[in-house]
């Protein structure tokens, strides 16, 4: 123990002990759940509500504007979300607005295999995937204006004509949009779809949560899903539990653990100080 | 039945991804080094081989199919590469100059509704309708709204009533970026729970994500205590 006693070992202990304490409270929750019940926010619900009314053969513009390390936070909220268009039978086309991103698209449909199965879904038919397609506001213009003009091929290099996508010409044409974000082209998917009139739903990251609700309170979004805990919500409220689900024992000791340090720290350093001054002043008596 | 390639990449990527961790050590290492210049290299070549992709999908095959003005903009595109000469870079200023005013333009005719407009809508709510819960919530931010902005009158000396609600509002936004912050740990918690969950589904990659854990980590401890770390890490 340093000189200062206990409360100054609390008031300045050395940060990697929260990172190897993070380590901990993530990894063990991870390799063995314990199954730490959740409950479903109004939000969750609202979304699940709007995603759900999509019917049978409208047009989900499926936009994924993350990159890898952002998929693996709202990964659940995909997956959960996908699955519901699968199974109301929409028309998918899902594009990714970082290059990153290019393979999770094959990932997702990968996770989906069974879904895609049972409801007979053909590639090319009712989903189809374009790649990366968002490298600025003027594409994103480009593509509300004149879809075909501006792709004509899917990530593969196979042509678009002959599919679904024969009749979307401009945002008009467009359904649904559902946009799974860490921020990059959404803005101008929103200014140059759903400002217009497109319906839209946005799962964000944490991060982005207050700066979205804007747009949800002045109806832009018709709906916003929150992080990785939205996702798990909505893995519950589908009655498919997955990764979402699995996280949220590590995310909530994660939570306990800051409460914890962010406790301990500042009553080390409330301690430690009130000593400091209570001792000086015994001095000078 | 997994693929010995399916195990490499995990090994491999787990092995990486802690590396990459290994600079909550506190200490620059080599692994370190390996991993984050690693991904800066796959990470720039992934970059130039989509981009390309993409002007070759919706630029040359446009071209060849007829739509010629497409060649303004692969020759502007070209007029950028010159920024690398040092005697013909002022050519690259045009393309530039096009892009940004293109880009203002978009952003011009859009961004007062999305960055203004909505900004505003959003904290005018109802305040005489309603249910009681929700009627809460629209006095709570019409409330916080006003007592927030008496804090940025800069040109006001704040007495008597001003002072007090600017002071009140002060701490309304200590409150808010404490929400913030919590929103933020939440986001980042969620990066990391999810890139861990990664390599422990399927159940097979968990020797895997445990097993580079301790490697890692176990090098850059013995390395250090060997006094040997800043000798093998590459200099910034």
């Amino acid at each position: 123990m340093s000189n200062g006693g206990i409360w100054k070992t609390f008031a300045e202990y050395d940060r990697r002990y929260v990172y190897l304490a993070l380590f901990i409270v993530v990894i063990g929750p991870l390799l063995s759940p314990i199954g730490v019940p959740i409950s479903v926010s109004p939000s969750t619900r609202q979304y699940y509500e709007v995603i759900n009314a999509v019917g049978e053969g409208d047009i989900v513009f499926f936009t994924l504007n993350t990159e890898f390390s952002g998929y693996n936070e709202i990964q659940s909220g995909i997956i959960a979300s996908m699955r519901v268009f699968i199974e109301n039978g929409a028309k998918i086309v899902i594009a990714v607005g970082h290059p990153e991103a290019t393979s999770i698209p094959s990932m997702i449909f990968q996770d989906l295999n069974k879904e895609l199965t049972e409801n007979e879904y053909v590639y090319g038919e009712d989903y189809i995937s374009l790649g990366y397609i968002f490298p600025n506001e003027a594409a994103v213009a480009a593509l509300a204006e004149d879809f075909q003009g501006t792709v004509s091929q899917d990530w593969l290099g196979v042509p678009t004509a002959g599919t679904f996508l024969d009749e979307v010409k401009t945002w008009k044409d467009i359904d649904f949009i559902s946009d799974y974000t860490t921020g990059l082209a959404t803005t101008h998917v929103m200014n140059h779809f759903a400002l217009r009139g497109t319906p839209m739903a946005v799962n964000c990251i944490g991060v982005m949560i207050p700066s979205s609700m804007n747009y949800l309170d002045t109806g832009v979004y018709l709906a916003l899903l929150n992080s990785m805990r939205g996702g798990a919500e909505l893995e519950y409220l589908t009655g498919h539990p997955a990764s979402g689900l699995t996280a949220m024992d590590a995310f909530t000791f994660g939570h306990y653990m800051l409460i914890g340090f962010i406790v301990i720290g500042n009553l080390g350093y409330l301690m430690y100080t009130r000593k400091q001054t209570y001792g000086r002043g015994r001095k000078k008596q | 039945m997994t693929t010995l390639i399916e195990y490499s990449i995990v090994a491999v990527g787990s092995f990486l991804a802690f590396c990459m961790f290994s600079t909550l050590y506190g200490k620059g290492n080599p692994l370190y080094s390996l991993a984050e210049e690693s991904y800066l290299g796959f990470g720039t070549g992934l970059s130039i081989v989509m981009n390309v992709t993409y002007i070759w999908k919706t630029g040359i095959l446009n071209i060849m199919a007829g739509d010629w003005v497409l060649i303004f903009a692969v020759v502007l595109g070209i007029m950028i590469l010159f920024r690398v000469n040092s005697t013909y870079s002022y050519i690259s200023r045009i393309p530039i100059a096009i892009v940004l005013g293109a880009q203002f333009g978009l952003s011009l005719r859009t961004i007062i509704f999305s960055g203004f407009i909505q900004q505003i809508q959003s904290v005018i709510q109802p305040l005489f309708s309603g249910g009681t819960q929700m009627l809460i919530y629209n006095w709570t931010i019409a409330l916080c709204v006003l007592f927030m902005l008496t804090f940025f009158f800069y040109t006001t000396e704040f007495e008597g009533l001003l002072k007090t609600s600017s002071t009140f509002g002060e701490y309304l936004l200590y409150a808010s970026f404490g929400a913030i912050f919590a929103q933020t740990f939440m986001g980042r918690l969620g990066l990391f729970i999810g890139f861990m969950q990664s390599y422990t589904v399927p159940s097979w990659e968990k020797p895997f994500l445990v097993g580079s854990l301790l490697l890692v980590f176990g090098i850059v401890y013995a390395m250090d205590k060997a006094g040997i770390l800043e000798k093998f890490t590459p200099e910034d």
